[in-house]
């Protein structure tokens, strides 16, 4: 309290004493529950070193010039200017959004029939069919990545020799902008289709049977069932599955890293903005530029999760 | 018999701990990667340098930046680090390593290779780094597809012939129109780029830092141009060297040659077993260049600097060297090493070839370059600029205009 005291009902001298007393009560009451402060401290030191500080420093770091060694120098803003103005940064940006639609769109729609499949009464080994699908999601990235880059090999992949036996001409798939997006979508596919294809079950269980039985008295055919009940009553489970896979489809980097290296392939088609931003700073060492497109990703996931939530939000006042 | 051995054994350790509690055991920590020293050198150094101990730490995942992370750090280095062949984007902060000349670099300067040993002297004259091995270039070759198609299959004849880049690719157009396309002279277009720029003394820097690409001095664009020709002259098999694309296309017959370093051996082999004993080496069209190849360095840090490059002298002394060599196949840095009878062990794999004879000769005639703080990411530009122009089509004069168009862009950053 060591800052002028503003102008208050109460005089000043009471104003203070009134607040200090607050904060001793305050003090109090916390020093009796400290046993429950600290059980729950571990998150937020933890957090503060690893989570905060980074953030707090990449801020810092943004605004600077600094190759990883030598001094770091003052920058202004020109990190964020070369970025508006680098081709290859919107080049990034909109590598990450086609392929973001390219995945999300199909994994979102196939999630949502295995899992109302999985949750037909008609199913059997339904839980060996859960794991089945669910086995994609903890298999090592840099594995599948390895695996699909086999798939589909330029000249010896196993595509190609599947469109041989049918007698189609071959496909340089990692040659082409679009096959090299098309390749990391099928994995970005395949490996979280069952994920969230779980996570609709869930919200498909949760849905109160009554509604069903109701709507069948009324003689709802099995579509209409669909449609008016099981769809409206999953939207906030839908609404979760979206933000989360446009969090983790601006993220995408692994993936293609893996698949076609750091410079995302033949002219850069699987360059997203997380591998440039990682081939910025760790390969060029432009660590004060890396900082700069991270707030620059920073900002594009939260309109694009604002554009979502507006989006899914907007259709149920609809109805 | 044996007990008394044991008891020698138990005085001499007994004397050594003796005599060194006298004097402080000195620690010196070396952070290096695997196989870029020979560890039984390593441990050979405790009996060499008595009250020295040496902790030597490999260092895995991504060394440069870890080491960079240290240097920002200001503290907690190791005394002796190795570096890579991005020695030279630690010149900007030579003053964070001993200068070796202060610690007698210059007794041994005439024991290595003039030009590997450049590589490690900043612009300013001071020595950041003592060379570990190098990675002359030659040109690999499948000496049974170059016979059926009429070319010259002997390392001598090949390199007569096929002296200049211009013969090697009318050479390849030959290869290509006996075998009817199933046959490609080499890999990719990046490579050839490559492998013109590292026959060069010249490339995108001067030794003041200025970019002199668009000069005539510079190998730059006539790199560029017989890259590009290659490309137009459908010589390349478009696998990116160490792929699963290239392995395969190795194996299988459908690249006949390639101009790589002497670690490409190790590569080649384990890739193309199905092909052993067709291969040979000879000097490569264009004449000799260098890959890559390691450095020690002593960081100022370090508390014990004249020991630590005692220890570095020794482990990077000629007959330590041909030891490297024999124990896991660094190509030396000292010329005295290059003499060494196992550069003349005939090879199986290249037909019963002894390859070291090729790329001693090779490692003799490379030129000594300067590379620059910022050639990674000048040549990233260039190659990826480059590989659109082979594989997907691009008019090459525009590829030409946009890559030094970015690279201007690059050098005001």
């Amino acid at each position: 309290m060591n800052r002028p005291v503003e102008p208050s009902p109460m005089p000043p001298h009471q104003a203070e004493a009134t607040n200090s007393r607050n904060n001793r009560r305050l003090m109090s009451t916390i020093w009796k529950h400290r046993k429950e402060y600290l059980a729950i401290s571990p998150f937020y030191i933890l957090f503060a070193i690893f989570g905060l500080f980074p953030i707090g420093f990449s801020m810092f770091l943004s605004f600077q010039k600094w190759d990883g060694i030598s001094e770091m120098s003052f920058n202004g803003l020109k990190n964020y200017q070369f970025m508006l103005t680098d081709p290859e940064f919107w080049r990034a940006v909109s590598n990450t959004l086609l392929i973001w639609i390219y995945s999300t769109i199909p994994m979102l729609f196939f999630a949502l029939i295995i899992a109302f499949l999985l949750h037909a009464s008609f199913m059997r080994f339904r839980t060996f069919f859960r794991i089945g699908y669910f086995l994609p999601n903890v298999t090592s990235l840099v594995a599948v990545a390895i695996v699909f880059g086999t798939v589909f090999s330029n000249n010896y992949g196993l595509l190609n020799y599947v469109l041989s036996l049918v007698g189609l001409e071959s496909v340089e798939w990692l040659n082409k902008t679009w096959g090299i997006q098309l390749a990391i979508s099928v994995m970005i596919i395949w490996r979280w289709v069952g994920y969230n294809a779980i996570i609709y079950l869930a919200g498909l269980q949760s849905i109160p049977s009554v509604l069903y039985e109701a709507a069948k008295i009324d003689g709802a055919s099995g579509l209409q069932a669909f449609f008016r009940i099981t769809i409206p009553c999953l939207r906030p489970i839908i609404l979760f599955t979206v933000i989360t896979s446009t969090i983790g489809g601006m993220q995408i980097f692994t993936e293609p890293q893996v698949l076609v290296g750091n410079d995302g392939g033949v002219s850069g088609g699987g360059l997203t903005i997380v591998l440039y931003l990682y081939r910025e700073a760790f390969v060029n060492n432009y660590f004060g530029y890396g900082a700069a497109v991270g707030w620059g990703m920073f900002i594009l996931i939260a309109l694009f999760s604002i554009l979502n939530w507006r989006m899914v939000q907007g259709n149920s006042s609809n109805h | 018999m044996i007990g008394l051995w044991l008891c020698a054994v138990i005085l001499v350790l007994a004397g050594c701990t003796g005599s060194s509690s006298n004097e402080k055991t000195k620690t010196l920590t070396l952070w290096y990667w695997n196989r870029s020293l020979d560890d039984g050198l390593l441990k050979a150094v405790e009996q060499q340098f008595p009250g020295i101990r040496i902790d030597a730490q490999k260092i895995g995942g991504d060394f440069k930046s870890k080491l960079k992370t240290t240097l920002a750090a200001g503290s907690g280095g190791p005394d002796i680090v190795a570096f890579n062949d991005w020695v030279t984007e630690l010149f900007a902060s030579s003053d964070r390593f001993y200068d070796l000349y202060e610690l007698g670099a210059a007794e041994i300067e005439d024991d290595f290779l003039d030009w590997k040993w450049q590589l490690g002297v900043t612009p300013e004259g001071t020595m950041i780094a003592l060379p570990i091995d190098t990675g002359p270039t030659a040109l690999y070759y499948r000496a049974d597809l170059f016979e059926q198609a009429g070319l010259p299959s002997d390392p001598e004849e090949v390199h007569r012939m096929l002296s200049t880049w211009e013969d090697y690719f009318e050479a390849g157009v030959q290869l290509q129109q006996h075998f009817g396309g199933s046959v490609k002279l080499t890999d990719n277009i990046s490579n050839i780029y490559n492998q013109i720029n590292a026959q060069s003394e010249t490339i995108y820097f001067d030794r003041d830092e200025e970019f002199i690409g668009e000069s005539s001095a510079s190998s730059m664009r006539s790199a560029w141009d017989l890259a590009v020709k290659a490309s137009e002259l459908g010589l390349l098999a478009n696998a990116n060297t160490s792929s699963s694309e290239w392995n395969a296309a190795i194996n299988n017959g459908r690249i006949a040659s390639f101009v790589g370093a002497v670690w490409m051996k190790e590569i080649l082999q384990q890739a193309a077993p199905d092909t052993t004993g067709n291969w040979k080496v000879a000097r490569a069209p264009g004449g000799d260049g260098n890959n890559g190849g390691s450095f020690l360095a002593i960081m100022k840090s370090s508390e014990y600097p004249q020991e630590a490059f005692e220890v570095i002298k020794w482990i990077q002394s000629p007959d330590n060297q041909i030891q490297t060599f024999n124990n896991i196949n660094l190509f030396p840095s000292a010329k005295a090493a290059l003499e060494a009878e196992s550069m003349h062990v005939e090879e199986p794999f290249f037909g019963g070839q002894a390859t070291g004879e090729i790329f001693t000769e090779s490692a003799r005639n490379v030129k000594p370059a300067y590379f620059g703080a910022k050639y990674a990411n000048i040549n990233g530009i260039v190659t990826r600029e480059l590989s659109m122009v082979a594989l997907q089509g691009k008019n090459s004069e525009k590829a030409w205009e946009d890559a030094l168009n970015r690279v201007k862009k690059e050098l005001l950053r």
